[in-house]
C-alpha cells in the first residue's frame, strides 16, 4: 500500500507541525514574568486602566459582573504605574506586559482578524465590550488625546501617559469629542479600538 | 408495522409542539433546560426510530459534541478558572462549559428535527400550509426531506457501484477516492431530479386555483386534550423564561443554578412538555403489545 504509506506520513507531518506551533504553559509558568527594572537612563511610560464610568451606569452592567472584584469601587483596575519602554513598543505591548505582570485578565482580537490591521482589546478584567450597555467598550488615550488608530499601531515615546478607559456611551462619557454627532465615523473608528458596532 | 402513536395527532398540534420545543432549546443557555431538552430529544428519537438506530446515530453525534465543546475555548478566553495557557492565551474551564452547552444545544436540535421528520411527514406539512402558502410549503417540505433523501440515494448508488467493482482495492486512499466518485454521482442525480420534480409538479397543476387536495386529518377529542395540556405547559414555560428564570451566565464564573420554587416549576414544566411525546409513544406501544398478547 504505497499510497496509504504516503498519506500516513503526510498526516503525521501535519500533526507534528501543528504541535510545534502550540505552546502549552501552566498558569504559574505563564505569570512567572520579570518586569524590567527602572534605572536612571531607561525610558518610561505611565499606564492606568480605569472603569469608573461603569459606576455611573450600574444598572446597565451585566448582573454577573456586579462585584467589587470586577468593578473596583475606586474605578481603577490599575492605578497609574510607570513601566519601562523598550524600543519600538506600542500601546498594546505595554498593556499586555502590564496585565501579565499584574495577573489581570485580558482578551484581545489579533491584528490579522481586524480590517484595520491592529489588535483590538475585547475585554480587560472580565469587563468586555457590550458588558455595560450596547455602546460600551474599551478605549485608550495617550497624553489625554484619543488617537485615531489602533493600539498596536501607536508607537510610544519617553514619558507618554497611557490611560485605558471603559466607556458606556461610545466615548462621549470619557471625553472623546471628535466622535460627537458623527455616528458613521464613530462606527468606523470604534472598530479600531473601543466599541465594535 | 404499527403506526406511531404521537404521529396520529392532528398536524397542527405536531407542528406547534415541535416549533415550541425547538425554539425553547434555541433560546436558552441554561444547563438544566438544555439537559432536559437533550435527554428528551434523544429518548423520544429512540422510541421513534428504535434503540439500535439511535445508538448508530449517537456514534456520530457524540464525537461532534466533543469537537464543538473543545473548539470554543480556542476562541473564547473569558472565565476565571484558567486551566493552562495555549500560545499565551488562557484556556478556561468556563469556556469549555460554554462549549459543552452549545454542543448540547446543537445536538438536541438535531435530534428534535430527526423526530420531527419521523412524525411530520411531508404530506402533513403540505396539508397545513399548502392552501395559503403553496410555494413556501413545497420548498420547506422539500428542504426538510432533502437529507434523508440524499442518504437513501447515497446508499443506492453505493450499492450499484459496489456491484460494479468499486472498493475492491485495499488501499484507503483508493477507497476515499471511490467515495468522492459516489458523492459526485449523488450530486448530479439530485440536481437533475430537482429539475424533474419541478417540471412534474407544474404539469400536475400544483398550487393552481381550484385544485383540491385529499386530506384525512380530522380533529378528534384527543387533539383537544393534547392542545390544552401542551398550550398550558408551553405558555407557563415561556412566561417563566421571559421572567428571567431561564437565564444563565457562564462568564466570568459559572453562575449558581437557581433552585427557587419558580425555577423548579420551570424545570418541571419543561420536563413534562419535552417528555409528553415520549410518554404517549411508550404508553401506546405497551397498550398495543398488551392487547396483542390477549389475542
Amino acid at each position: 500500500m504505497k499510497k496509504d504509506f504516503v498519506a500516513v506520513v503526510v498526516i503525521v507531518f501535519l500533526i507534528v507541525v501543528l504541535c510545534c506551533g502550540t505552546k502549552i504553559q501552566s498558569v504559574d509558568d505563564y505569570y512567572l514574568t520579570h518586569i524590567d527594572d527602572i534605572t536612571e537612563d531607561s525610558e518610561t511610560v505611565f499606564l492606568s486602566i480605569e472603569c469608573s464610568t461603569i459606576l455611573n451606569n450600574w444598572n446597565d452592567l451585566d448582573p454577573a459582573l456586579r462585584y467589587e472584584k470586577y468593578v473596583p469601587s475606586s474605578g481603577f483596575i490599575l492605578e497609574q504605574t510607570e513601566y519601562v519602554l523598550r524600543k519600538g513598543d506600542t500601546v498594546y505591548d505595554i498593556l499586555s506586559r502590564a496585565v501579565r505582570y499584574n495577573k489581570i485578565q485580558m482578551e484581545y482580537q489579533g491584528a490579522n482578524l481586524s480590517a484595520y490591521g491592529s489588535v483590538y482589546i475585547r475585554g480587560i478584567n472580565y469587563l468586555y465590550e457590550f458588558s455595560c450597555g450596547p455602546l460600551s467598550g474599551w478605549m485608550y488615550t495617550v497624553n489625554g488625546v484619543f488617537p485615531n488608530y489602533g493600539c498596536s499601531k501607536y508607537e510610544l515615546k519617553d514619558g507618554d501617559v497611557i490611560a485605558w478607559v471603559y466607556t458606556c456611551d461610545l466615548g462621549r462619557d470619557v471625553g472623546c469629542e471628535w466622535l460627537e454627532n458623527n455616528d458613521i465615523k464613530a462606527q468606523s473608528i470604534f472598530g479600531l479600538q473601543g466599541v465594535g458596532i | 408495522m404499527r403506526d406511531k402513536a404521537f404521529a396520529s395527532y392532528h398536524p397542527i398540534i405536531l407542528f406547534v409542539y415541535f416549533t415550541v420545543t425547538v425554539f425553547i432549546t434555541m433560546f436558552t443557555m441554561h444547563p438544566v433546560l438544555l439537559g432536559i431538552s437533550f435527554v428528551g430529544s434523544i429518548v423520544f428519537c429512540g422510541t421513534l426510530i428504535g434503540v439500535k438506530e439511535l445508538f448508530k446515530s449517537l456514534a456520530y453525534s457524540v464525537p461532534i459534541l466533543i469537537i464543538i465543546a473543545l473548539t470554543n475555548p480556542l476562541f473564547s478566553h473569558n472565565g476565571e478558572t484558567i486551566l493552562f495557557f495555549l500560545n499565551d492565551n488562557p484556556v478556561t474551564a468556563e469556556a469549555i462549559c460554554y462549549g459543552v452547552a452549545i454542543a448540547v444545544m446543537i445536538i438536541s436540535m438535531y435530534y428534535w428535527f430527526k423526530c420531527y421528520h419521523a412524525v411530520m411527514t411531508s404530506d402533513k406539512f403540505v396539508f397545513l400550509f399548502g392552501r395559503f402558502l403553496p410555494k413556501l410549503a413545497l420548498l420547506l417540505s422539500m428542504t426538510l426531506g432533502f437529507v434523508p433523501k440524499l442518504k437513501k440515494r447515497y446508499r443506492e448508488i453505493n450499492e450499484a457501484q459496489k456491484a460494479m467493482g468499486i472498493y475492491t482495492s485495499k488501499s484507503y486512499v483508493d477507497r476515499i477516492r471511490s467515495k468522492v466518485r459516489v458523492m459526485s454521482i449523488l450530486l448530479t442525480w439530485s440536481l437533475e431530479n430537482s429539475v424533474d420534480t419541478a417540471d412534474s409538479m407544474r404539469a400536475r397543476g400544483y398550487g393552481l386555483k381550484g385544485r383540491s387536495s385529499y386530506a384525512i386529518y380530522r380533529w378528534h377529542r384527543q387533539d383537544t386534550v393534547m392542545a390544552c395540556i401542551a398550550f398550558a405547559l408551553s405558555a407557563g414555560v415561556i412566561w417563566l423564561m421571559f421572567s428571567g428564570y431561564g437565564d444563565y451566565n457562564f462568564y466570568p464564573t459559572l453562575a449558581k443554578i437557581d433552585v427557587s420554587a419558580l425555577a423548579f416549576t420551570l424545570y418541571a414544566g419543561l420536563f413534562i412538555l419535552m417528555f409528553l411525546s415520549t410518554v404517549i409513544e411508550i404508553k401506546e406501544n405497551l397498550l398495543w403489545r398488551y392487547l396483542r398478547s390477549k389475542i
